[in-house]
């Protein structure tokens, strides 16, 4: 016999929900820091060399920030199917 | 606005005795965007006139002057300007004067710099020798006894005990080191210098001087005066450039404009007789160019059109000269850092202008913020003078007033005054009552509510909307692009074919929205009224039917059906025409492996998910200002009054670090999304500036 179940299934799939869009938005964060980093670090160095990178680089550095945006795209998608 | 300025290529072609005169007005003109030339059996590359040396000789010696001073032709702001006439009048007083006045006290400045170097480095020996305490007389080698003198890391004694008994050994500390005098017999100079050495033994040279004080005292004396004597010719010399400065670089631009003035026959052909020069001119300056050169030589210089047009299409590369209103202009610095449009593409600064200042609106939307943004522009418009950051600023100002204006629809104000899960708007914003009455002529409720779920779904939506509809512009304007380079086929084989693939995924991602009832759910009660309800719904579809046909996948979750709907129907050809035509172009260029590539239509899918952030990087914002206002108010309200001005700090710092956040990623991120996910679809660039002969004159009239 199973044994009865502490919260309903509806609370259940909810909290699953809510966990999972917790860890799309922060495991796709750690991954473009992981992306981030290697650029950040080859831009200063470029723009320790000359100035006018600046703006260039920057750019550069916040390239794979689009992977964040996915993940917390699918949060939304999952916290309003099931949220 | 769209098209670069339309540009014609002309030859000037006239007798070598009118060179110079023609030189003079195409840089008066300042039209001719000169091409280089290439060498023929008869027509070389000339030599610069020969004033030419004599010009470089004097610019070299003034710039060497002005860059002593600090000044800088292009920062400089000048308070008057002079006349031609007038530098002409007195240029050799002037360079002379300049040789003479500042130039020789540049040169003793240097000079006595340099003494002081050396005087300080016999400083640096004399010091540790006075440590050690022994005369410097005795210190010499003598007849038949060596005198090892310098520094040393550790105490030798011991080892040079091993090699002879008959020695004398002086060790000081000195700073981390040791200084040292060794006395040994000649014939253990070799041995005992080895020792030293495993010590990291240094020698230094002991001066000849009599008394280390007494040459202490001299030495300092010394340098207190050239230290004198550097400041008084500073003085001097800042006195003058006080007085000169905007003289010295009108002589400055007058000498540089002469050079360049001298220097076109390197950019044109020469032969014994004649002379011919070939550029690009501005077709509507066309006129006015002919007819000055020709007046000006009386009609001995001929001024032609060539090729031009379709003719000869390798011969006609012209210079891209960006042609767009005042204000855009300014934008141009944030278009050209892409790349510069080639003459034949489509210059995309007016449609950068537009979207730039409407997403940076769109994720920053907050009145004060904005407020801030625009003032802290104007201010620093009156301190940086340069072109660059007065174009930079002017774009602030566009900027702050588009935030300002989308934070009066959002209802912000250095945050948010209406948030669910919090009851009063006293409680999460600073001054939430006065703006929940300003905003009595909406039911209390901001226009647009973006931090209400509602919002934060329709704004989804909408800026995923955006991404659509400017995925497919990009790939319709390559299309273009490509079309009058390489003609339709190849346009649409490039081009045309994403278009279509792209506008499938438009009708996918249309139909999973209408799924989850987007289109068809009306706002919630409470959400902003001000705007008709249908603006936010499409109104019932007449496909409801076919919206409760199910596909072969099982309903996940009430409210969630997975149906059939007219986008997905309308997707379904779209895909397959647009595969049909990806394979006759893939296929002929990488064989089978082609087929794979079509993945490539994933990216797109990405791309336009990627304009999600103009609602993620939004809502970051508003929620960091929120958590702010909310701990301010906590601390800062009764109970807690005692703590008010840390509640101030916390607010004000707070705000700050948003600020600074919400100027610099929503710039980033609106530039991010044109370069990335905008202008690879169209934008090739590859051209080359419009630069004219001449000048603009800066410090001359």
């Amino acid at each position: 016999m199973p044994p009865e179940a502490l919260i309903s299934d509806e609370a259940f799939i909810k909290g699953c929900a809510a966990i999972g869009a917790g860890l799309a938005v922060g495991l796709a964060g750690i991954g473009a820091g992981a992306g981030e980093s290697g650029i950040g670090a080859a831009a200063v160095g470029a723009i320790a060399e000359d100035r006018g990178f600046l703006g260039l680089g920057l750019l550069f550095t916040v390239i794979p920030e689009t992977i964040v945006i996915f993940g917390l795209v699918i949060s939304f998608i999952l916290m309003f199917a099931y949220g | 606005m769209l098209k670069p300025e339309k540009m014609v290529k002309v030859s000037l072609v006239g007798p070598i005795d009118y060179f110079e005169k023609v030189s003079d007005t195409l840089y008066e003109l300042n039209l001719l965007h000169i091409e280089r030339p290439v060498e023929d059996e008869y027509f070389k590359l000339g030599q610069p006139f020969e004033k030419a040396s004599w010009i470089s000789r004097n610019l070299v010696q003034l710039r060497s002057i002005l860059s002593y001073l600090k000044l800088d032709p292009t920062k400089f702001i000048p308070r008057r300007k002079y006349r031609i006439e007038e530098i002409t009048a007195e240029l050799d007083k002037k360079l002379e004067e300049y040789r003479n006045e500042i130039g020789v006290r540049i040169d003793r400045i240097k000079s006595a710099n340099e003494r002081i170097r050396s005087l300080e480095d016999e400083l640096r020996i004399i010091e540790p020798l006075k440590v050690l305490g022994i005369p410097p007389r005795l210190l010499k080698d003598y007849k038949t006894i060596r005198a090892f003198v310098g520094f040393i890391k550790g105490d030798p004694t011991e080892r040079i005990r091993e090699v002879t008994a008959d020695f004398e050994v002086f060790i000081k500390e000195f700073e981390k080191e040791y200084i040292t005098a060794v006395f040994v017999r000649k014939e253990l100079e070799e041995e005992v210098f080895r020792v030293l050495q495993e010590f990291g033994f240094r020698e230094i040279t002991v001066p000849d001087i009599e008394d280390y004080d007494e040459r202490i005292k001299e030495i300092q004396e010394e340098i207190t005066r050239l230290r004198d004597e550097i400041t008084k010719l500073e003085s001097e010399i800042e006195e003058v450039k006080s007085k000169e400065a905007e003289l010295m670089l009108a002589v400055e631009e007058y000498l540089s404009m002469e050079l360049e003035k001298s220097e076109l026959p390197l950019e044109s052909l020469v032969s014994r007789y004649a002379f011919i020069i070939v550029g690009y001119v501005p077709e509507k300056n066309f006129d006015e160019f002919k007819s000055r050169i020709e007046k000006e030589t009386d009609g001995r210089v001929v001024v032609e059109k060539i090729g031009g047009g379709s003719s000869n299409k390798e011969e006609f590369n012209p210079p891209t000269k960006l042609k767009n209103p005042k204000g855009i202009r300014n934008y141009e610095i944030l278009s050209t850092t892409y790349a510069i449009p080639k003459y034949h593409e489509i210059d995309p600064t007016v449609i950068m202008a537009a979207f730039f200042t409407f997403f940076f609106g769109l994720m920053l939307g907050d009145v004060g913020y904005g407020l801030l943004i625009l003032i802290l522009s104007l201010y620093l418009k009156r301190v940086f003078k340069t072109e660059g950051w007065q174009r930079l600023l002017n774009i602030g100002i566009y900027c702050g007033i588009s935030s300002i204006v989308f934070g009066f629809i959002y209802g912000e104000y250095f945050g948010p005054f209406v948030v669910p899960g919090i009851e009063k708007p006293a409680e999460a914003h600073f001054a939430g009552d006065a703006l929940y009455a300003l905003y009595a002529f909406n039911h209390h409720h901001p226009i647009f509510d973006r931090v209400e779920e509602f919002g934060v779904k329709a704004l989804l939506f909408i800026t995923l909307a955006i991404g659509m509809f400017k995925m497919l512009w990009a790939f319709a304007l390559g299309f273009r692009n490509v079309y009058v380079e390489h003609g339709f086929k190849e346009a649409m084989l490039e081009k045309g074919c994403w278009f279509i693939g792209v506008l499938g995924l438009v009708c996918i991602i249309l139909g999973f929205s209408y799924n989850l009832g987007i289109f068809t759910s009306p706002p919630p009660d409470g959400f902003g009224r001000i705007l008709p309800d249908n603006l936010y719904v499409f109104g019932p579809y007449t496909v409801e039917q076919a919206r409760e046909v199910p596909l072969p996948i099982p309903v996940l979750v009430k409210g969630w059906r997975v149906g059939v709907n007219v986008f997905y129907l309308a997707a379904l050809p779209l895909i397959v025409i647009w595969f049909i035509i990806f394979l006759k172009a893939e296929i002929p260029k990488m064989g089978a492996m082609g087929v794979i590539m079509g993945v490539e239509l994933l990216t797109w899918f990405g791309q336009i998910m990627s304009y999600a952030r103009l609602l993620a990087i939004g809502l970051s914002s508003v929620y960091i200002a929120f958590v702010i206002n909310y701990l301010g108010l906590k601390m800062g309200t009764p109970p807690g009054i005692a703590i008010l001005p840390l509640a101030i700090i916390i607010m004000l710092i707070g705000h700050t670090v948003n600020l600074l956040l919400g100027i610099l990623d929503p710039g980033l991120q609106s530039l991010r999304l044109h370069y990335v996910e905008y202008f690879t679809k169209f934008f090739e660039g590859g051209g080359i500036l419009y630069k004219p002969f001449g000048r603009i004159k800066r410090f001359l009239e």
